[in-house]
Parts: C-alpha cells; structure tokens; sequence
C-alpha cells in the first residue's frame, strides 16, 4: 500500500521535544532578562549555564486565582505532599498535581483559590507548611532516637 | 492564608508523632503517626532515592589478566558500599571548579593485587585503599561489616594474575545510579489488618489463615466481626524499617531524608520569592495567552472534567468565572 501523500504525521526533525507548547518570550519578560545578566556574569562557563534553569514555571492561561505551574526535575515524591498540604488550606479552591509523561521529569501542580488569596501564595504557603511538618517530625524522630538509647543503656 | 495546619478536625491535629521499635547498627524500625500518606511516602521515597552518598564512578585499569573483563569489575567496583560520613561537604563533580575531579568532589582509591602464591586469591573490598587527601578520614572508606573483615568480593586471581587499578569515587543520589542508594531496603507499611480494603489478598479458601499477619498486627485493634466498613478511615500508622547499605548510619538516613526534602522546598521558596521580588510571576502578560488560539492545545484535558479547554478556567481574563463548582468538571466529581 502506498503511503498517503498527505500525512498528518509529524516528521521526526520537526516534532517538539516536549507536548508542552514552548513558552513565548513575553510570558517570562523578567527571567529572559534573568538570563542576559547570568550570560554575562557566567561568559567563560557556558556549560555551566544550562544548569541555571528555573525550576518552576506558571504556565499560559493562568490567571492570579487559577494557576498551572510546571515543576523541573520534581515527581511524585513532592508532587502528592504538596498537593495534600495545599489543599488543606481553607482558602484554596481545587489542588491537583499530574506527571504528564512518565520520561520527562517534569510535573504539573494547578492550583485555584478563592479570592482572598492567589495560586502563587498558596503554592509559597504549601511548600513552607511541608517544611514545618519536616521540622515537626525531625524533632520528634531525633528524641524518639535519644529516648530509645537511654532506654537501652538503662536496661543494660 | 491564616490558619493552622495542624489545628484540624482529625488526627492530625494532634501532630505527628514517632515511636521507635527497634534500632541498631544496621536497621531502625519506626512508627510515624498523625502525618498523611502522602507525606508519609514522600519520606519513603526520598530515603530510597535522593540521599547524597559516595561511590565510585570511575575506574581506570592500569592492568587486568583476570577472567573478569575491565567494564565487569568496574561495575562491581561501583557497588561496593563507601562510608559517607561527611558527603555534605563533599562537592558534585558537575559543581566543581575543576575540570574532571579534584579532592573537593572525589575520593580517590586504589587497588593493586597479584597473586604470588599457588592457591587463588580473594580480592575485596578491603583491598581498596584510599590514598590523597580527603575531607575526613573515614569518607570513601569501604564498608567492611563482615566477621572476616574482609568486605565485599570483587574477584578472584590464579596465580601469576594481577589486577591494578585507581578509582574516582564521587558523590551522587540513587536516583541516577542504585550505586548511591543509601538504604540496602526500607520496609514501609499501614493497616497491618487491612481494614481500609487497600490491599485485595489472594486466597484459596480464607485469605485470614492463609495471610501471615504482619509484625506490626498486634499493634493495631483487629477488626470487629460484621463491623461496617468505615468510609471516612484514613491510614494514619506507618511503619519503617530502614536498613541500612553500611554508608550512612540507619537513624542518618532518616534524618537525611527529611534534610533532602527541606533543602528540595527551600530551594523553590527561594525561587518563587525571588520572583516575587522582581515582579516575575505578576507581571504583565500578553493578553492572547487566555484566548489566543495557540493556547488551545489540549493539556487542560487530562485534568478530566468536560471542559476540556482553558477557557473553562482561564477564559475570563482576571475576573474569576467560577464561581461554583459548576464551573469546571461537573460531570467529573460528584
């Protein structure tokens, strides 16, 4: 069978790298600026360059109450915690997370809230609740540690 | 924004507690109460997966007439388990100043055997000895735990055989190489008698006497004959056992953990603050991004809902169009 002359398929060259539509210039207008400064400061190191990505990124459609941001390098393992946190806040509408595509390290948290507060600060406010929870449990495993060692010397 | 996290209607207002049942120089078994799954795994994960440990990463064979080839015993060589005591201080050879390594992002160890005698001879762990400088004295060292004192195998020579050899150990997490995995296992379970029907046994006859009730069985209630099944339960019990691979002592991994966490959340505070700052996110943004046809591509979608399109969120431009929860997904939730 002949193949169709006008296939909708998309040659290999061409296709995106990511389903992710890439993001326009005038989204990010600051962080381009962001990289012109690192360019200059980082000249000889250009390697090293690449590394300074951003690790979060809104992406388009959002509006203040009503966000998608997109996570570098970040999967389930904070992707759920932060979910569960956010959405433990009164002020926040709808949290879900979701990994696209499970070969890109990249996942996707969308926030909506209620009026009196914006996705930004209920993602800012998520991610320091997880840290207080991790200094919780630190505290408590470190003495529940000390407690079991005393025990133990005692009973020896 | 103004609430307490752990001033909630259920268990977790009683903030996270941690029971430790056992603990020695190889595993430690601990209970973790009134924190969420989600959390609860989270420090599962990381413990498996992103602890910093040290191991070797590059080998360079001066002379091999063993059986085994060169790449062979290089991947034995990576596997073998190196104290970690001090890593934090250690630098990843990509953030190094140097061009491949240096003494600031890897320990060097070296490995020269012969065999002389008329028997074969046994070539381990032991055998690797650090030489250059090192951040202290017991990074890179080979885990040796054995009663023979003699760690792990590497191979073995018939006389007259030789093997010489250098290594480069460096810092990595077990996320890109299992080499680096901390943790020899972590055991992590909940709800020993299955009462939230999270688990569906197999059976033959009767999937009670079938089962081997958990260790951790006798800690909880055991279910009440003909008790209706509970909808509101949540998993609130967690069970560890972390044991440890001989790098980092089994209660630093669980503290390291929670350390890799913290340093993941801090760093993106630190990112979304800064942006903050500079007006990043706020910013102005061109107006087609909310009706542009270009934005309609379709990864709304897999947030379910019959919306199917940004405009079902986004569509209004500032104003917020939903206002009930109609707005989105009605066919999705109930």
């Amino acid at each position: 069978m002949a193949a169709r002359p006008d296939s909708e398929d998309i040659a290999m060259d061409d296709a995106p790298t990511s389903h992710q539509p890439e993001v326009k210039d005038d989204t990010m207008v600051d962080d381009a600026g962001e990289d012109v400064e690192e360019e200059e400061d980082y000249e000889e190191e250009e390697e090293e360059e690449e590394e300074e990505v951003q690790r979060v990124k809104l992406l388009p459609g959002s509006t203040e109450t009503a966000a998608s941001f997109e996570f570098s390098n970040e999967g389930h393992t904070l992707g759920n915690a932060l979910r569960y946190v956010i959405m433990r806040n009164p002020e926040v509408e709808f949290c879900a997370y979701a990994i696209p595509h499970p070969s890109e390290a990249k996942m996707n948290v969308r926030i909506q809230t209620f009026e009196g507060t914006t996705a930004i600060e209920a993602l800012e406010k998520g991610l320091r609740d997880i840290q207080e929870l991790c200094d919780v449990v630190t505290d408590k495993f470190v003495a529940a540690a000390d407690d079991f060692e005393k025990k133990k010397a005692a009973a020896a | 924004m103004d609430y307490d996290p752990m001033a909630m209607d259920d268990a977790e207002s009683l903030g996270p507690v941690v029971k430790i049942s056992q603990a020695d120089s190889v595993r430690v078994k601990f209970e973790l109460q009134n924190a969420d799954i989600s959390f609860a795994n989270s420090l599962r994960r990381v413990m498996l997966a992103e602890i910093p440990t040290i191991a070797i990463d590059l080998v360079e064979i001066e002379s091999n007439s063993s059986v085994l080839a060169d790449e062979f015993i290089a991947h034995r060589l990576g596997l073998i388990p190196l104290n970690a005591e001090g890593v934090e201080h250690l630098l990843y050879s990509r953030d190094c100043d140097c061009e491949e390594y240096c003494e600031n992002c890897s320990v060097k160890l070296t490995l020269h055997a012969k065999c002389t005698g008329y028997e074969n001879m046994s070539v381990s762990a032991r055998d690797l000895v650090p030489i250059g400088e090192r951040i202290n004295q017991s990074l890179g060292t080979p885990v040796i735990n054995d009663k023979d004192g003699t760690g792990p195998l590497i191979l073995k020579l018939r006389p007259e055989q030789e093997i010489k050899l250098e290594c480069i150990a460096k810092k990595g997490i077990a996320k890109e190489h299992a080499k680096w995995a901390p943790s020899a296992a972590i055991g992590f379970e909940y709800d020993p008698h299955n009462k939230l029907r999270h688990l569906d046994l197999w059976y033959e006859k009767d999937p009670k006497s079938e089962w081997p009730p958990s260790e951790y069985a006798k800690w909880e209630e055991p279910p009440v004959e003909g008790e209706p099944f509970d909808f509101d339960a949540v998993p609130n019990h967690f069970y560890y056992n972390v044991e440890t691979a001989g790098n980092l002592p089994p209660d630093g991994i669980v503290t390291e953990g929670i350390k890799v966490i913290q340093q993941k959340l801090a760093g993106l505070i630190h990112e979304l603050t800064e942006g903050e700052g500079e007006g990043g996110y706020d910013g102005p943004r061109s107006p087609d991004y909310n009706s542009g046809p270009d934005t309609g591509y379709g990864y709304s979608t897999s947030y379910g809902g019959n919306g199917g399109n940004q405009s079902a969120w986004g569509g209004g431009g500032g104003t917020t169009p939903f206002g009930g929860q109609t707005s989105y997904g009605g066919g999705g939730w109930s």
